[in-house]
């Protein structure tokens, strides 16, 4: 068995010649979701299916992932926290905000919450930044992986309120949640258009890729915001 | 500018510097009632303001970054379980309950196809299924415990059905019990929803019934969002197959969804059923709204809606002549369909 590190904290282990992403457990023992817990050399890592996470496809579709061990990161659409679990993973010295909306799938997410030190449990819509500006500091990495068909505009109003102007935006887009009856790459350029010039601040789109074969009609993109230089 | 954070209130001036603040008490439970209440009524956010942690910081409500999020955390934790407490509402409580009859409906068909299958070697010529068959194995198990008094005596000695062992007798019986006792459940299911839903939905129980306005809302998924779907929708709730075949190809619209239950459709000849689901779909986004925001019963909707119904039953008395084939009930749009597919092909 060997291990290689992708990226700070994000590992891809080969047993047997068949590769595996996976991230460094900073709760060793607990697997969240039933996912395999292996050890080597003393350290244990927690398998990440792709297929489960867009995070973790956009991982291995060769994306930039911005995520440092220090991020603060807000997570919108945090679901039963299968990917926040992972992020957690990967901040060992920073935290994220995970902003969910539905209380049935909170009730799992608190339980991780309560296992883990660095995430933060929002019981909020992502529509409404202004319903959690209390809580939210300025944070480096936006992530997004909400079904809902506004899913540019939430992006955009939550970059407005939270992200640094370093920040970068992890944007999951799924074009059946938007129209379930048109062409997905249509749909994708759309979206990728209202993020660069439909709302009060602009975005540069610095990577975007289907997720296919992990997540069928998602677009994986990595943003920034436009900022002037004087 | 005044803006209230998770800590306290702080004042900003117009560059959203911190100019001033009052800090809350550094009591976890209390900080979470207030960063509920902050997010039920929101408030309006400067853009311009100070990173709520250097500002914690700068007040002093804490001194180290790690205090700043062991404390933010617990109120999370905190602010988010009582969130999830508050949720169970009258409404959730009628869709679990309607989910429930659907799984008992399908379970206890299963379990009764069973016992009548496993019965019907030692008793063949009962002609007995359902509630009916568990009652009687439950009542009496082995054929021969049938009294001399009862009707199914002579067909029960006669019977060219196996001798059942002990064993199987005591089996069977278990089984049967189980199979009542869901039929008993079922129905206090269905008493809980009907006196339920005349309290959480008067209007709409007066327009479809208790048990068609339960399975519309947890369809919809909540008492509002029943309320704010457009009554076309409300039309075709639970025909998703055939809204969606209808949306990607040609097939033809559904008519009716879930409402098809209700009598005034089911009831009615086919060529009124498209229009009367119309008027019925647009009675109940009505009620279900009158139900949501103010709770009161409004007999007027059921009037307009019987006066409706009858101005189309007169209108339309006789079937119209332009369409040849009457059943058009959704099944033409699979043909339409795969007409069409064939065609590319050739």
């Amino acid at each position: 068995m060997s291990v290689k590190e992708l990226y700070r904290g994000i590992y891809e282990l080969d047993i047997d010649d068949r590769k595996m992403l996976a991230s460094k457990n900073i709760m060793p023992g607990l697997s969240v979701y039933g996912e395999r817990l292996i050890v080597d050399d003393g350290i244990e890592y927690r398998q990440w299916d792709p297929s489960r996470s867009k995070l973790g496809a956009m991982l291995l579709k060769n994306f930039e992932i911005p995520i440092e061990p220090d991020s603060v990161v807000l997570y919108l659409g945090a679901a039963s926290g299968t990917t926040v679990s992972h992020v957690s993973d990967i901040l060992t010295d920073g935290l994220v905000y995970a902003v969910e909306f539905s209380p049935r799938t909170m009730r799992e997410l608190i339980q991780l919450c309560e296992q883990r030190p660095n995430i933060i449990p929002i019981l909020a819509d992502a529509n409404k930044p202004q319903s959690y500006a209390h809580i939210v500091e300025k944070v480096d990495v936006i992530f997004q992986d909400v079904a809902q068909p506004n899913q540019a505009e939430i992006a955009a109003i939550n970059s407005k309120y939270f992200l640094d102007e370093q920040g970068q935006l992890l944007l999951s887009i799924k074009s059946r949640s938007i129209d379930t009856t048109a062409s997905p790459k249509k749909i994708f350029k759309e979206e990728v258009r209202k993020l660069e010039s439909d709302f009060d601040i602009e975005f540069e789109v610095l990577q975007r890729k289907e997720l296919d074969p992990f997540h069928e009609d998602h677009l994986g993109l990595v943003a920034r915001m436009f900022v002037d230089e004087e | 500018m005044e803006f209230t954070t998770w800590f306290g209130k702080l004042q900003l001036d117009a560059e959203g510097e911190l100019e001033d603040y009052s800090l809350f008490d550094k009591n976890p439970q209390k900080l979470a009632v207030l960063a509920v209440e902050l997010q039920e009524n929101v408030q309006s956010v400067p853009l311009k303001r100070p990173d709520l942690r250097e500002a914690a910081l700068e007040s002093g409500f804490v001194e180290l970054d790690e205090d700043y999020d062991i404390l933010l955390r617990d109120v999370c934790i905190r602010a988010a379980k009582s969130q999830i407490s508050q949720t169970d509402t009258d409404d959730s409580r009628i869709i679990q309950a309607v989910e429930a009859l659907d799984d008992i409906d399908k379970n206890v068909n299963e379990l009764s196809e069973r016992l009548f299958e496993w019965y019907g070697r030692y008793f063949p010529e009962l002609d007995m299924t359902g509630e009916k068959l568990a009652r009687f194995v439950s009542a009496y198990g082995s054929r021969a415990n049938v009294p001399e008094d009862h009707e199914l005596f002579e067909k029960s000695s006669q019977s060219m059905g196996a001798e059942i062992s002990f064993a199987d007798e005591e089996l069977l019986r278990a089984l049967a019990n189980n199979i009542c006792s869901l039929y008993d459940t079922r129905r206090y299911i269905e008493n809980y929803i009907n006196t339920s839903m005349g309290s959480v939905a008067p209007n709409l129980c007066n327009i479809t019934g208790a048990s068609l306005a339960a399975r519309l809302m947890s369809m919809a998924g909540s008492l509002q969002k029943l309320a704010a779907f457009p009554s076309s929708t409300v039309q075709v709730i639970g025909a998703n197959r055939a809204l969606f075949k209808h949306l990607r190809s040609r097939a033809p619209s559904p008519k009716h969804g879930i409402i098809f239950n209700n009598p005034v459709i089911k009831n009615a000849p086919w060529w009124q059923r498209g229009k009367i689901a119309r008027t019925l779909a647009s009675k109940i986004s009505l009620a279900a709204r009158t139900d949501f925001y103010s709770g009161e019963l409004e007999p007027s909707i059921k009037e307009a809606l019987e006066k409706k119904l009858e101005h189309i039953r007169s209108t339309n008395p006789n079937p119209p002549r332009r369409e040849p084939k009457p059943q058009s009930k959704g099944k033409g749009g699979k043909k339409t369909h795969r007409g069409k597919r064939k065609g590319g092909k050739r």
